[in-house]
């Protein structure tokens, strides 16, 4: 009788994975069906003992803001910051900046008004999401530990500002697998315009095992690697050849006996097969209506790779993948900027990047909301720190750009079980710095996993020496968001 | 009464949190003095449980919080309070002092001295062919299992090609083995020779240190990148990849092979392969961008050498030290202040490239250099007389004086800022001042900048006398020509590229190159000459008291400085002031030339009281013999020179990526880890958990001297060695059973602490760490007594599901059968490569780069790129690895990414690894040059070309039903479509 992970992974370690391994244990009555889910899908894979509370949220989608969004521009009314435009920031402390250059105070450039029934203040910068502004639970008091872009954002998909620990979807889908078979579990949507700092390792699985990292789908005709032949075979022969795979492994596993290991492996082709069939499916817009596709903005050149992705983003989740993420602006530097890096202009930098996301995220919101799915969806806008409430230049000027902020940045969260339309946490009255309820990335990934029914300090994973846990020794849920 | 009840209460329950550097509450039970009160006043009223703080909370539940104790333990401890709480008979107990069912203490079974491990009797004695056998029958049969018949030739070729070299074997020689074996069935001691003469075949092949050493990268978390931020390239890295290799082919003892990679730069005096070996120590990841404040520049420093320290911990003694960083180890007995002696060892260590000289004929070389030695005495000792006789003549009126050159404007700082030729008069900034005939500078903001210069400038000469404030400073500018904006310049700069060293320093060091001088070592104690030349064709030339300073060198020069908008500063590298721009020291004279002066002009105006005689004056004094031995002289010592120019010339120089060693910061425990909780200074040192070995390094910290970086990583070398750390020996081992069997004795390779729990086979384990010691810690013996053991040769044949073996122990962990295994992804790479007659099976070197590599504004990508090249075919061991950027098909046969140490790689089996080994465009090219290589050596024929491909992929023929398909398949499709099913079969990636 397998009992616990530990012996669960043991065995994977042996040599059979853990998303074949779970239905063979099934069929031998090893382990009992995950009650995590009632999913019409076949649940492949997930801990015996999950979940370990009753879970809100089924899926994750996470829109990651690559460079640094100035919460002061977006999420974070200060009005304060007005009355001192100009003034200095009077601190004798040196700030843990980029650059270093400390400019006089400068206001946002975005108006702020406050928006829907919940009157949350936010800027004119995201007119559509603040047309959502409802469905929404912002934190306005995120804290990091770097405030430099790679290792800031290992921090906020990891917990980790090193390479080599997994990320927040790998323990995800580790720890409650996969609603369906036939796609990844796990998804990451990168922006057109290139990877974010650090590449791959922002999805990497670390130490848990290979199956649980991100799968990039791209677009094109290869929209995950390897997922066709390159070159020229045919379809046909495509099928022959692992036909014939086949039957040469069945014929092997008639002279071996049963072997956990090889009759995994038969599977996994079988699962290929059904890959090589819903991929193209999934990421074929042209299934959706007319007006969808225009809701997303595909159909105008500035919004038209977000929508792309977002739209893609809700297909998926609909299909049974756990955790997509999608990335908004490529690598740091450049010029012009690919990324929310706004050192030299934040008005500039920041209109054109938020007019490629806008009207795309709301779209998301609205149609998970009409079809009933933001009520187990959880849609994660994120960014990996803020921006300084002082400009970036020479120390009596007002620049018009902004230094990288990891004392203060403000993220937004939405549906599954959190209580839409309210704000937590904030930062001085410059936003400076966080002052009520510092919310540091161990708490928020608690909180998300707790929505997932995971309890952050039970989800662990052996690893030279130490039971790892996406939330390393921290981790506080944020009650206070939750309905 | 305190010894048997009550101590192991407290050893068990409450020392975990009551003693060491900080008690909770400030209670520590560890001994007598202290267990009676803590912070809060009296915990114990020796005669009253009732008005004892510690009975209130314990027999309230309070303590211990989480679990309280034991109805019995807890009127124990009552009754021992009433009974006056009388202290035991040790003066201080440890929570390290045994092994509770929550951690492991000083006798956990790793621990411990080697036990003698007498080979067991068994009832199987025919199936005994090594000492390993019996211990593996003991246990079997204890459980009423028994070995697996053994493997049948052909899969015992595969089996130990692939274990021993990583490479399948080719059709003939699996039809060799086969014949050999079956010829002879009826002599066992003929298949027996068969298998012996084939095991010493592979452990001779140099195939045999790839494989092997491609096990030990994994552990070393062998990275070629740096990780973090900007992830730069280490293009210097793969020397350590290399001396691994060549160190498991020469059978290196495993001994020394640990020691070098310590401490192999001390070993062996900055030896190729020391300097090669001590790669290890730095192969993880480093941060190149550790933030502003020094509170991040010490954290970023303290989690470098967490990572160094738990890597050496874990890879050599099994033991996880780095988590006793912030408190003591939660499960082995390692203490913080250990973990910080550890830390303490191993503290000189730091990153970065090693320059290594390769000299092709040494000895020549130094002859050479004797014998210019010889020259230049002869040619001083003919010179000399004439020298002297110039100098007096100088002084009678005799001989002219040599002139000075001229320069155009000279600043002699004595009483202003003027310039005394014309009128580049200076204005001082930041609190610069004369003092005593010198202009001050305070290396922070103080600087002249003088008023613009009038003329174009393009060739030019720099010239300052200055004394410097201290000579560690690093990037201060003596006298700088810019651009009024500083936006372009040229300056005589101390310390910035490399420390101590005189540079020519200019914007983005676009005119910068190493000068190779001597490091700077007078000018703190008096006034050093300095000048400069920058002739018309980009040569600059540095020269210190008058003697060339380094070597000349061509750069992109000269810069045109345009008239007016040029000007003069001194004290700091350019405009704007500021950092390390700015020079501590004082300058006494300064001047600036619009040419660039010759060696002799230079050495005039060095010389100051004109001491110079040039060559021609010299001759000019000689009677004809002098003159004809003296051009003699000349003659020869060029001729030397040319040779040893010549010598120096084909000298190569190559980069080592390695261990710097510095001189080691004092180290402090560091209470909870935090950088600024510093708590007392820890010596360097290692822990006494291990029994037997004496744990003082014996390192000298008399005062005055503290012991340096190479005797702190030479003594901790040492220690890890010890031939009495059975632990080491163990590890050592356990790692070579993971590798042969799929699974260690101990599962977790790199952890034997209290998560290890127990071993599979514990005597099994201490016979062969006494084994490893007996050979001398030489690995091939070892590899042979398993490899040749009937428990390495049974079959991998499943048993049905009501089999006793299977129902006993489903795992194998008693192996009564060999676990069949899926290759690795390098050797299923390298395979492909094989087979299909592609592999360049070509050692060592730098390695092949299937990687974009794409620099980005402080950040590098990595983006795996595939295409034809035959320069990619070598084995996988050879690739460029940085962090990030794998190939789908490595990727999804679970390589692990190196940043962190992977003792024990996952297997899984995925869709998406089913998918890039059908479709991966590497394996397709593959599968059609493998098809190819059939027709080739098949000839037309469809039938034997399928055989061909059966023979070389899978080592086996088709049955029936497969040959009917296949020609089918082949018939349709062609025969790489049959190539590419046949690279999915199990049997092509699984090693039975």
């Amino acid at each position: 009788m397998i009992t616990t992970r530990r012996q669960l992974f043991q065995l994977g370690a042996q040599g059979i994975g853990a998303t074949a391994l779970l239905s063979l244990l099934k069929r031998e009555g090893l382990v009992h069906a995950a009650p995590a889910h009632s999913s019409p899908h076949t649940s492949t894979q997930s801990a015996a003992q999950l979940p370990h509370i009753p879970a809100k949220a089924r899926r994750v989608i996470q829109i990651c803001l690559v460079g640094g969004l100035s919460h002061l521009d977006s999420f974070d009314y200060k009005p304060e910051l007005e009355k001192l435009h100009g003034k200095s920031l009077g601190s004798s402390e040196k700030p843990d900046i980029f650059f270093g250059q400390v400019g006089l105070l400068r206001k946002s450039d975005f108006a702020f008004r406050q928006r829907g029934e919940s009157g949350l203040w936010m800027s004119d910068l995201f007119p559509h999401i603040a047309a959502c502004a409802d469905d929404l639970s912002i934190v306005r008091s995120m804290v990091s530990d770097s405030a430099n872009h790679t290792p800031a954002l290992f921090v906020a998909n990891s917990g980790f500002q090193f390479n080599g620990y997994p990320s927040m979807g790998s323990w995800i889908v580790y720890g409650l697998g996969s609603e369906t078979d036939s796609l990844p579990s796990y998804v990451v949507l990168p922006d057109t315009r290139g990877g974010p700092n650090g590449g791959s390792s922002n999805w990497s699985s670390g130490f848990l095992p290979a199956q649980h990292q991100g799968v990039v789908i791209s677009g094109g005709k290869q929209p995950v690697r390897d997922l066709f032949p390159s070159g020229d075979t045919s379809a046909d022969a495509d099928v022959a050849a692992r036909d014939f795979a086949q039957l040469v492994n069945r014929r092997h596993m008639q002279r071996t006996g049963h072997e956990g290991m090889f009759e995994a492996r038969l599977h996994s082709y079988e699962l290929a097969a059904k890959m090589q069939l819903s991929v193209p499916s999934a990421t074929d817009l042209s299934m959706e209506t007319q007006a969808t596709q225009e809701m997303y903005g595909l159909d105008q050149p500035t919004t038209a790779d977000a929508g792309r992705r977002c739209l893609l983003g809700r297909r998926l989740l609909e299909q049974g993948v756990r955790f997509v993420q999608i990335f908004s602006g490529g690598p740091i530097g450049g010029s012009p900027r690919a990324s929310w890096d706004a050192h030299e202009n934040v008005k500039e930098n920041h209109t054109a990047e938020a007019a490629r996301i806008d009207q795309p995220v709301a779209a998301l919101l609205k149609d998970l909301k009409q079809r009933g799915m933001l009520d187990d969806t959880l849609v994660l806008f994120t960014t990996e720190f803020g921006r300084t409430p002082f400009a970036q230049s020479a120390a009596n000027q007002v620049g018009p750009g902004r230094d990288h902020n990891r004392y203060a940045f403000s993220i937004w969260m939405a549906g599954a079980g959190l209580k839409p339309g309210i704000t937590y946490g904030s930062t001085d009255e410059i936003g400076w710095k966080a002052a009520e309820n510092p919310v540091p990335w161990h708490d928020l990934h608690a909180t998300i996993l707790h929505q997932l029914g995971i309890r952050h300090d039970a989800l662990t994973y052996y690893h030279n020496g130490i039971q790892r846990r996406l939330t390393n020794v921290h981790g506080h849920v944020l009650n206070e968001l939750l309905a | 009464m305190f010894d048997a009840k009550i101590a192991p209460i407290f050893v068990a329950h409450c020392l975990e949190c009551h003693s060491g550097a900080k008690p909770k509450g400030g209670l520590d039970l560890s001994s007598k003095q202290t267990a009676m009160r803590g912070e809060s006043g009296v915990v114990v009223v020796p005669g009253e449980r009732e008005r004892s703080e510690m009975w209130k909370l314990i027999s309230e539940g309070e303590m211990p919080p989480k679990k309280p104790l034991k109805k019995e333990e807890i009127e124990a401890l009552g009754q021992w309070i009433e009974k006056g709480a009388i202290w035991g008979t040790k003066e201080t107990i440890s929570h390290f002092s045994a092994s509770t069912g929550n951690r492991a203490g000083y006798d956990w079974w790793s621990l411990a001295p080697l036990a003698s491990a007498p080979v067991p009797q068994v009832k199987a004695t025919h199936r005994v062919r090594q000492a390993i056998d019996a211990f593996v029958l003991a246990k079997l049969e204890a459980s009423g299992l028994s070995l697996s018949a053994d493997a049948d030739a052909r899969t015992l070729i595969r089996r130990v090609y692939f274990d021993l070299i990583g490479l399948p074997p080719s059709p003939e020689e699996v039809d060799a083995f086969v014949r050999e074996c079956s010829e002879t069935p009826t002599n066992p001691d003929a298949v027996e020779q068969a298998y012996t003469k084939l095991i010493d075949h592979l452990l001779a092949s140099p195939h045999y240190g790839e494989r092997w050493g491609r096990h030990w990268l994994d552990v070393a978390r062998y990275g070629e990148s740096h990780g973090f931020e900007r992830n730069d390239p280490r293009h210097h890295a793969w020397h350590f990849r290399d001396w691994v290799i060549r160190s498991f082919n020469e059978d290196m003892p495993f001994d020394r092979f640990a020691a070098m990679q310590i401490a192999g730069d001390v070993m062996t005096k900055d030896s190729y392969d020391g300097l090669a070996a001590a790669g290890l120590l730095v192969a993880g990841l480093h941060n190149t961008v550790v933030g502003s404040s020094p509170t991040m520049k010490l954290q970023a420093r303290q989690d470098e050498l967490e990572e160094i320290v738990g890597m050496v911990g874990q890879t050599f003694l099994g033991l996880t030290i780095n988590c006793a960083r912030c408190h003591d180890h939660k499960f082995d007995p390692i203490t913080q202040e250990e973990y910080y002696r550890f830390t303490a060892s191993l503290a000189g260590v730091t990153h970065g490239d090693r320059k290594f000289q390769h000299e092709p004929d040494a000895p020549r070389a130094t002859a050479l250099i004797a014998l210019l030695k010889q020259f230049r005495e002869a040619i001083g000792q003919i010179e000399e007389p004439a020298r002297q006789a110039e100098l007096a003549a100088r002084k009678q009126g005799n001989a002219p004086q040599p002139e000075p050159p001229k320069p155009i404007a000279r600043w002699e700082f004595n009483d202003d800022l003027r310039d005394s030729i014309g009128s580049l008069h200076g204005q001082a900034s930041g609190g610069a001042d004369i003092k005593n005939g010198r202009l001050i500078l305070d290396g922070k903001a103080a600087f002249i900048s003088t008023s613009p210069i009038q003329q174009d400038i393009t060739q030019k000469t720099l010239e300052a006398w200055v004394q410097l404030a201290n000579i560690d400073q690093r990037g201060g500018g003596v006298i700088s020509l810019q651009t009024t904006n500083g936006s372009t310049f040229d300056a005589i700069v101390l310390g910035e590229r490399e420390p101590m060293k005189w540079m020519a320093g200019s914007d983005f060091y676009k005119r910068t190159a190493p000068l190779g001088g001597a490091d700077e070592s007078d000018a703190k104690d008096r006034l050093v000459h300095i000048a400069i030349t920058y002739a018309g064709d980009g040569t600059i030339t540095a020269y210190r008291d008058g003697k060339l300073y380094g070597k000349p060198y061509k750069s992109a020069g000269p810069v045109t400085y345009q008239a007016k908008q040029c000007n003069i500063v001194f004290g700091m590298r350019h405009a704007p002031a500021g950092g390390t721009k700015m020079l501590a020291g004082a300058i006494d004279r300064a001047q600036l030339y619009d040419r660039a002066l010759t060696a002799e002009e230079v050495a005039i105006s060095a010389g100051a009281e004109l001491q110079f005689v040039s060559t021609p004056q010299i001759i000019a004094r000689l009677t004809p013999a002098q003159r004809a031995e003296y051009q003699r002289l000349i003659a020869e010592r060029d001729k030397a020179q040319a040779s040893l120019d010549e010598l120096n010339r084909r000298r190569t120089e190559q980069a080592i990526f390695t261990v710097i060693s510095t001189k080691p910061q004092v180290t402090h425990l560091l209470y909870r880890g935090s950088v600024t909780e510093i708590g007392p200074v820890v010596l360097p040192g290692v822990t006494q958990a291990v029994g037997r070995v004496p744990f003082d390094l014996k390192l000298p910290v008399v005062a005055g001297h503290d012991a340096g970086d190479g005797e702190r990583r030479l003594a901790l070398a040492n220690w890890i060695t010890h031939k009495d750390n059975a632990l080491f020996a163990r590890v050592t081992v356990n790692r070579l059973w993971h590798h042969h069997f799929g699974t260690g004795i101990v599962e977790t390779p790199s952890d034997f602490g209290f998560n290890a729990g127990q071993p599979s086979h514990p005597q099994l384990l201490e016979f062969l760490a006494a084994k490893l010691i007996d050979h001398g810690y030489r690995l091939k013996p070892i590899h042979r007594m398993i490899v040749l053991s009937s428990a390495y040769r049974q079959q991998s044949r499943a048993a049905a599901s009501d089999d006793p073996a299977r129902l006993a122990d489903a795992n194998n962990r008693l192996l009564w059968r060999f676990a069949p295994r899926r290759l690795e992804g390098e050797a299923v790479r390298d395979a492909l490569l094989l087979v299909s007659g592609q592999l360049d099976a070509r050692l060592g070197g730098s390695p092949f780069v299937d990687v974009s590599i794409t620099p980005n504004n402080g950040t590098t990508y990595y983006e795996p790129m595939d295409r034809e090249e035959a320069s990619l075919n070598r084995r996988t061991i050879y690739r460029f690895s940085p962090r990030g950027g794998r190939s789908a098909l490595l990727d999804s046969l679970d390589c692990p990414d190196p940043s962190a140490t992977a003792p024990r790689r996952s297997v899984t089996t995925t869709p998406l690894q089913a998918l890039s080994l059908l479709n991966n465009a590497f394996v397709l090219r593959m599968a059609g040059h493998l098809a190819q290589r059939a027709q080739m050596e098949a000839g037309k024929e469809v039938a034997s070309q399928i055989d061909r491909l059966y023979a070389l992929t899978i080592q086996r023929r088709p049955d029936d039903v497969e040959k009917q398909a296949a020609i089918a398949l082949v018939q349709k499709y062609g025969l790489p479509t049959l190539a590419r099913a046949l690279f999915s079969s199990n049997e092509f990636i699984i090693a039975e």
